[in-house]
Order: C-alpha cells, then structure tokens, then sequence
C-alpha cells in the first residue's frame, strides 16, 4: 500500500532486487547494515491529491500491475490530472503507456529539457521547465531544471504547501528490508557519507570527472534556493528533518567519487 | 560514402531531425562466420527500416545476438521485437536489474572484463562520456572498432547522413561536436576538461581503435581521431565555462 506521509501526499514505492551483494565486497559491514537484512535500492512515485491529482513518475516495468493497484486503491473512482515524469529512464517512465491508458484524461507533464522527445513518445506532452507550475488545490507544485542528472530530457519539482523538493536521481541511497516506507527520521540507521556513495559512486559517475568547487557551489545554491522541509528523492527513503545537512553532505560525497572513482554501476 | 565500415562491421545509419539539425540514432550489425551481432537496436521509431535492412545484410537469416550499450529507449527500443523477429537472439546487456529496464533474459556483461560472443571477443570499457549508470562502451576485437555511446557523436546537415569522418571536406566540425555534447551530456557543465581528456586517453594508449562508432554520431575513422579528441576536448572546456553558476533567482 501507499504510505501518507502527509495529508493527501502519498509515496508509492516499489523495492527492486536484492542489493546486498554490492557491500558484501567491502572488509567491512557499514555502519548503516545490519546482519542478515536485505539492502534495497527503490524507486519510488509519488502521488498528489488535492482538488485535482497529480503522479511523479511511475516506477518500473516490472511494477506495472502494482502501480496501478496503488493508484486505484487511492484515487478509486476519482481520476489522475496529471502524470508528470521526471525523465524517460525505464524505471521513472516505464509505465507511461499503462498509466495514461488507464486514466486516459491525464495530461501527460514532460521536461522541456534536453531534445530528441519523440524518441521517448514525450513529445505529446505538456513540456515544463522553470516557472512553470500547477495548482492542484491545497498543492501546488513548480519545476526546475534538473541540477544533479544523468538523461538531458530531465526536470525536479518541488511542492510550495509542503515545501517538499523531489530531486530524482540526487540524494537517493540504500535502505534496509525492514526500513521499507519507512521515513528517514524513523529509522536508527545512520546517512553515513559511505552510504550515499552506495547510490552516487554508481548513478552520478560522472563527479569523478568534474571540478569538484562547481560542483559544491551548486549545491550551496540549491540548499539556499530550496531548503526544504521534506526531500522525496526516487531512489532513497523520505527524509522529514535536517534535510540541509544531508544536502550539505552530498559535498564530502562529491569529493570522494572524485578522488577514488566510481564503485560500480546500477540499473 | 561507405556504410560498410571494416570488413565485418556494417553501419546502419538513421537519423532524426533535431531543432534543425539532424542527430543519428545509429546501429551496427557485425558479421561473425555466418553470425550477425548487432550493437544496440535504434530508436522504435526506425524499427521497420532496421528491421529491413538486417534482412538485407544477412540475406534474410536475421540476427544472433544483441549488445546494448545501454538501456535507454533510443538504444533498447528495438529489443523485444527483433528477439520475436528472429528466434534465438542473445542478448547481452550491461544492466544488472534487466526488469527494471523493461527487458528480459539478458546475459549480464560486466564493466571492465571480456566476453567471447558470435566466436569474436568484446571488450566492455568504463565510459568516461555517457550519461546513464550501466552504459558500458563496447569495444570489438576483431575489428578494433570502438563504440562509444553516448560520447563522441555531433550533429550533422542533411546530406551528411552517410558519411564518415573521411567524407566530411574538413573534418567533422568542432561545432557540432561542442553543440552535440553539450545538450547530449549535459554534466559536462561540471566538468574538468583535463580529468576527462587523461581518461580518454588512457582508453586509446590501452585499445588500438580504428573506427570509432558513436550511436548519436557520424563514425570516426582512426586517421581523424586525434583531431576530433582535441576538438572534444576543447568543446568540454567550453561547456564548462559557459555554465555560470547561477544565481537563486535564476534557478527558480
């Protein structure tokens, strides 16, 4: 099922394989694991329901009967106004075709970054960018250009009432079997630097190659432009607390990709 | 203008127009003793023509196996349609979660080792140009041609479809390399041009490399590489210049 984490706001999420293999190489077991658990990376959804209803992404393939579950088991009869994908990855956007054709009155919310759109069939869609929004009634939600990417066909929104920044790909790291839809402040696992390397040193590989100061004065800047109270990244748990710190940790992160290379890949 | 890039090795050639410009979304079918390999399998969109064009090259026998260098539509579109086309086709896939990227019964090639596969050796390389995580550069041995997605491509004019780097009268322009990259790799506005450049060199002092195959690119013949890797390079170094960090107010 969905968990509410808010009133109306509900995180869909769906678990992917076993990930345990990508610490067992290390001489040690992280501070964050523990014996005889599972590690997950997810992907998570994100579902919005104000006057009208609105999904951030879609989850995988291999979760295209469950997301529609979920959603139907939210919504029920009322339907989804927007579906807004973050980036055509397979795991954000594989369930497009499903979704709109289950709920043929979306309208389908795309980046307008990037170029090449008819290549991902996004090119029927409504293209957003920065300082566009939508009102949802009792949400409304603005787009930004994604800062921290991998595909150029790219967008992060935030949401004003809840001051919620979705970052996709940034900030996403390992979770534990039993912490599964849990927030972060619930868990007694720690945001090790170690442990956002776990997602990072594999999906953003390219911070071996760059001008780590940029990089940093860039996070600076979304820190001082977002500071949000929640962060629904689409590959970690929802963090609730102290959400600048753990921004402000992405730089030690930065600096060690960039000094000891990536650590392997994910997808 | 050649198609036909080694002996083995042919490239399929199709191309999208893209805010005026046209950008490949290029496969490549590598004959093996009877055997047809193709490297990634084009954008839905092509499908038909593709399809046709295997037919064409393998007198009708279709493929044996597929390498995806990634899993992105424009790479992987392609896949479960040519396994039903032509029965029996491998496929090998740098992707560790197959389900998640919407495809399935993939044999896992791992970044930084070789595999034998059609009876030729493969060799998958740590891309220092590519976007997405499990994007693998592919390199094969038998032909010493290198295939670099997502890196090393440029945009091209109409007319220039066909060509490789040999057939363009001054080379491939360092505009549509810098253009190219810049919208294609868009990290790169972080980028340290010297860092990127060691990497790349450190691919090409380790694999003799003939041609260079990018999927979004005109092919690079071995004799015009040096040129095209200082105007990469260069390009790198513009991009990231022109990345102002931006103020607050302009990212909002």
């Amino acid at each position: 099922m969905p968990r509410e984490i808010l009133d109306g706001f509900y995180w869909i999420k769906e678990n992917g394989p076993d990930r345990t293999g990508m610490i067992e190489t290390e001489p040690d077991s992280p501070t964050w694991y523990k014996e005889g658990e599972t590690v997950r990376i997810p992907n998570c959804a994100y579902l919005l329901v104000g006057d009208k209803t609105l999904l951030f992404d879609t989850l995988s393939p291999a979760s295209g009967d469950e997301i529609l579950e979920r959603l139907n088991s939210v919504l029920g009869d009322r339907d989804l106004n927007y579906l807004v994908v973050s980036h055509p990855d397979v795991p954000h956007a594989g369930n497009t075709p499903r979704i709109l054709e289950a709920y043929p009155n979306a309208t389908l919310v795309a980046p307008k970054y990037g170029n090449g759109h008819h290549l991902y069939r996004l090119d029927e869609g409504e293209l957003v960018g920065d300082g566009d929004s939508i009102d949802l009634g009792g949400f409304v939600v603005d787009f930004h250009e994604a800062t921290f990417l991998d595909a150029p066909v790219s967008l992060w929104m935030s949401e004003r009432t809840t001051n919620t920044l979705f970052p996709v790909d940034w900030l996403g790291f390992p979770h534990l079997d039993s912490e599964c839809l849990s927030l972060f402040e619930e868990v007694d696992t720690p945001m090790t630097v170690d442990r956002l390397i776990e997602f990072h040193g594999r999906v953003m590989f390219w911070y071996a190659y760059v001008d780590v100061p940029k990089v940093k004065a860039d996070i600076d800047r979304l820190i001082e432009i977002h500071d949000p109270d929640v962060i629904a990244p689409a590959h970690g748990l929802v963090i609730t607390e102290d959400t600048d710190v753990y921004m402000d940790r992405m730089k030690r992160v930065v600096e060690r990709i960039h000094a000891e290379g990536r650590i392997g890949t994910l997808g | 203008m050649r198609t036909q890039l080694t002996n083995d090795t042919h490239w399929i050639s199709e191309c999208h127009k893209t805010d005026g410009a046209h950008e490949h979304v290029n496969v490549y079918l590598i004959e093996e003793d009877d055997d047809y390999l193709l490297i990634d399998s084009g954008s839905f969109h092509d499908r038909e023509t593709i399809k046709r064009k295997i037919e064409s090259e393998t007198d009708g026998q279709g493929l044996d196996a597929i390498i995806l260098s990634h899993s992105d539509y424009p790479h992987s579109g392609n896949v479960s349609e040519f396994r039903s086309e032509w029965d029996d086709v491998t496929l090998i896939a740098s992707c560790g979660s197959p389900r998640l990227q919407g495809i399935s019964n993939a044999i896992r090639c791992q970044i930084g080792k070789s595999m034998e596969i059609i009876g030729r050796e493969f060799s998958f390389i740590d891309p220092p140009l590519a976007d997405r995580s499990h994007t693998t550069w592919i390199y094969d041995h038998g032909d010493n041609v290198l295939y670099t997605a997502d890196g090393f491509g440029n945009y091209h004019g109409p007319g220039e479809c066909k060509y490789t780097s040999r057939d363009f009268p001054r080379g491939i322009t360092a505009e549509s390399v810098y253009e190219y990259h810049r919208d294609s790799l868009v990290w790169l506005r972080y980028v340290d041009p010297k860092r990127l450049e060691a990497a790349i060199n450190t691919i090409f002092s380790e694999y003799k490399v003939d041609w260079v195959a990018p999927v979004h690119g005109n092919p690079i013949a071995g004799e015009d590489l040096s040129a095209y890797i200082a105007d990469l390079i260069d390009g790198a170094s513009r991009i990231s210049a022109e990345y102002e960090s931006r103020r607050p107010d302009q990212m909002q």
